[in-house]
């Protein structure tokens, strides 16, 4: 763990310095090669005026609405077709379909349907990680092993009950790594569609940085969309997932 | 006990007198079930024997355990035994000409042909069969996770629709959830049925300390126990249901002698105390006497109750126990004469 953690920091110094150095060598114009502390100055700068943090909470707001409907949706759908035969060899086909493609296709069809507007952006999240979240509930529902079941009916189970104390929880690892998969799709769909048109979030900052020539602050940008990413799937999904082996007993098992 | 129906004696003829001295071969009981099962329901046997173990032991035993009123009158070294044959009109789980029929890909598989069955209240049976005699499917049917092609089968007089918490099953191995710990495990019955949060932890306490598991692993998850401790959990999900019927297809299969030997001793305590209606399935014929009042013997091609043994050994049996080796060694050379898979029949006996 200490060993780790002196690597990276060794490892990140040692960038920040080639970076700089090669920055400091002025072999491109700065507004293509920005430098580090231009890099860190604009961040500064963007959180001291607000327009990073409004950026920030846009997206995230955004992010939980579509992601927060596709997790509904794909619960609801993965669980359909996880347990109606026929659904799955219907419905199945068309998540399976959909799943391949990318989900930026969807904002022209968004933008016809809603214009330039916060529910055409949500659809293209939705459209993006609905599909992956479903995929994952249903493999799931599908995997349980079935004398889970039949134990839980002897016991007097039924209708209801039998999905939510014994289908769902007994799903829940492949639920988890579908939730997560689903959750960077959901977050890259946001910022390809907040990048096409005027949007305030994220990705508009990054159009924007584009637009005024100042690479700095496109790098800084970047480097928020990275953060944001890593920390919920580390804090987030990752803890979910590592609780659930220990249940299970799937750890170093 | 049957205080009414034992003064009916003295003003009762017996229908049928069976002199049973000199009775060795076939044993004096068999002959007493024997002749008992000829006679109609009220009939009252009379068997004249010389032989003190079969008049004061095993013949009183034999009537209680079916419930039957009897009276034995000693005249210098002889006793008369008065039995009256009494079927209880509620037996507590009944198959009727009960039938399975699976289609497989390659034709039709008989898993279960005609089998008529009665179980009395309290009574532990068991049964043994080589593999594929339609053992666990006999189970699965009456537990209702499965239909039969044709006959019934009543549990407390009602008719078997679909599973119910009134006949609970334990199963070999895995049937723990891996997502609750042990006392929630315990309690996920009890939940179904909305029994309040204290008193199912209660509840769950208690049936796990009947069953013997240690306090301290009342909170772990399920993979953090030994095989052993499985299926004690298993066993105190399940009675924590309070089942009429508790069906156990091979639960002690999967775990090492040791173990094994001492779940058995567990649950002879547990069912002389409770007196839980028993249906115990194992390929061990040892395991089925120590545990059965009665050993029903499976045939396959098509799956049918071959034979049934009473088997009349004071508990708590053990497996070093002269009467359980004769026992298992009469059902285990009956299922080798049978042909049929005579080596999983011997082995398994061996252990
Ligand atoms: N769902 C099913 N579909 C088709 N055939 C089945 C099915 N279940 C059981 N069978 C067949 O029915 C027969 C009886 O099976 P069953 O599982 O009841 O045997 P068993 O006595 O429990 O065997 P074992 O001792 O191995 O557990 C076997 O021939 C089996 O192949
Ligand atoms: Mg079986």
């Amino acid at each position: 763990m200490k060993r780790k953690i002196i690597l990276l920091t060794a490892f990140y110094l040692l960038l920040f310095a080639i970076w700089e150095g090669v920055a400091a060598l002025k072999l491109w114009p700065s507004y293509l090669f920005p430098s580090p502390l231009g890099v860190l100055s604009s961040l500064v700068a963007g959180f001291q005026d607000n327009s990073f943090t409004i950026g920030i909470l846009v997206s995230m707001k955004r992010v939980l609405i579509g992601y927060g409907l596709s997790v509904a949706g794909g619960l609801l759908i993965g669980l359909a077709i996880g347990r109606v035969k026929v659904l799955d060899e219907t419905v199945g086909t068309i998540v399976l379909g959909f799943q391949a493609l990318p989900s930026i296709c969807w904002l022209p069809i968004a933008l016809l349907w809603f214009g330039l507007s916060e529910s055409a952006i949500v659809l293209v999240v939705v459209l993006g990680s609905l599909f992956a979240v479903t995929i994952g509930v249903d493999s799931g529902v599908k995997n349980v092993p079935p004398i889970y079941l039949r134990a839980a009916r002897t016991m007097g189970a039924g209708g209801f009950d039998l999905y939510t104390k014994v289908i769902i929880p007994a799903a829940m690892p492949s639920i988890i790594s579908g939730l997560k998969q689903g959750w960077s799709f959901a977050w890259r769909a946001l910022m390809a569609g907040e990048l096409l048109y005027v949007s305030i979030g994220l990705g508009h900052l990054l159009t924007m940085g584009r637009e005024l020539n100042d690479i700095s602050q496109i790098i800084a940008v970047m480097i928020i969309i990275i953060v944001i990413g890593i920390t919920v799937d580390r804090f987030v999904f990752t803890k979910l997932e590592n609780r659930v082996r220990e249940r299970w007993g799937l750890l170093n098992a | 006990m049957h205080l009414e129906e034992v003064r009916k004696f003295d003003s009762l003829k017996p229908e049928r007198v069976i002199d049973l001295r000199e009775a060795i071969c076939p044993h004096p009981l068999n002959v007493i079930r024997d002749t008992i099962r000829e006679l109609g329901d009220d009939a009252v046997l009379l068997a004249i024997s010389d032989h003190e173990p079969t008049a004061l032991e095993n013949a009183p035993r034999f009537c209680e355990r079916r419930g039957y009123p009897y009276r034995v009158i000693e005249q210098e070294g002889l006793w008369n035994i008065f039995i009256q044959k009494i079927e209880k009109k509620e037996a507590r789980l009944r198959v009727e000409s009960v039938s399975k029929v699976f289609s497989a890909r390659d034709g039709k598989v008989s898993a279960l042909s005609d089998i008529n069955l009665t179980i009395r209240d309290g009574e532990f049976v068991s049964i043994v069969g080589s593999s594929g005699c339609g053992k666990s499917t006999l189970l699965n049917l009456i537990a209702g996770l499965d239909k039969p092609t044709s006959g019934r089968i009543l549990a407390d007089g009602k008719r078997v629709e679909g599973p119910g918490a009134d006949r609970v099953v334990v199963f070999q191995e895995g049937a723990l959830f891996p997502w609750l710990t042990v006392v929630e495990n315990v309690e996920f019955g009890l939940k179904l049925r909305r029994v309040a949060h204290k008193i199912r932890r209660e509840l769950a306490y208690d049936y796990l300390k009947l069953v013997g598991l240690d306090d301290k692993f009342h909170n772990s998850y399920i993979h953090q126990l030994s095989g052993g401790m499985k299926q004690r959990v298993a066993l105190a999900r399940a009675l924590v249901m309070e089942p009429s019927i508790l069906l156990m297809d091979e639960p002690f299969a999967a775990l090492d002698i040791q173990t094994r030997e001492s779940l058995q001793e567990e649950l002879q305590r547990i069912w002389v105390e409770s007196h839980k209606t028993i249906i115990f399935v194992t390929h061990n014929v040892e395991e089925a006497v120590i545990l059965g009042d009665r050993v029903l013997v499976f045939t396959k091609n098509p799956g049918r109750i071959k034979s049934e043994h009473d088997i009349e050994i004071a508990r708590p049996r053990k497996p070093g126990n002269p009467e359980v080796f004769l026992n298992t060694k009469w059902i285990t050379d009956e299922i080798r004469e049978d042909g049929e898979d005579a080596e999983a029949g011997i082995r398994e006996a061996a252990g």
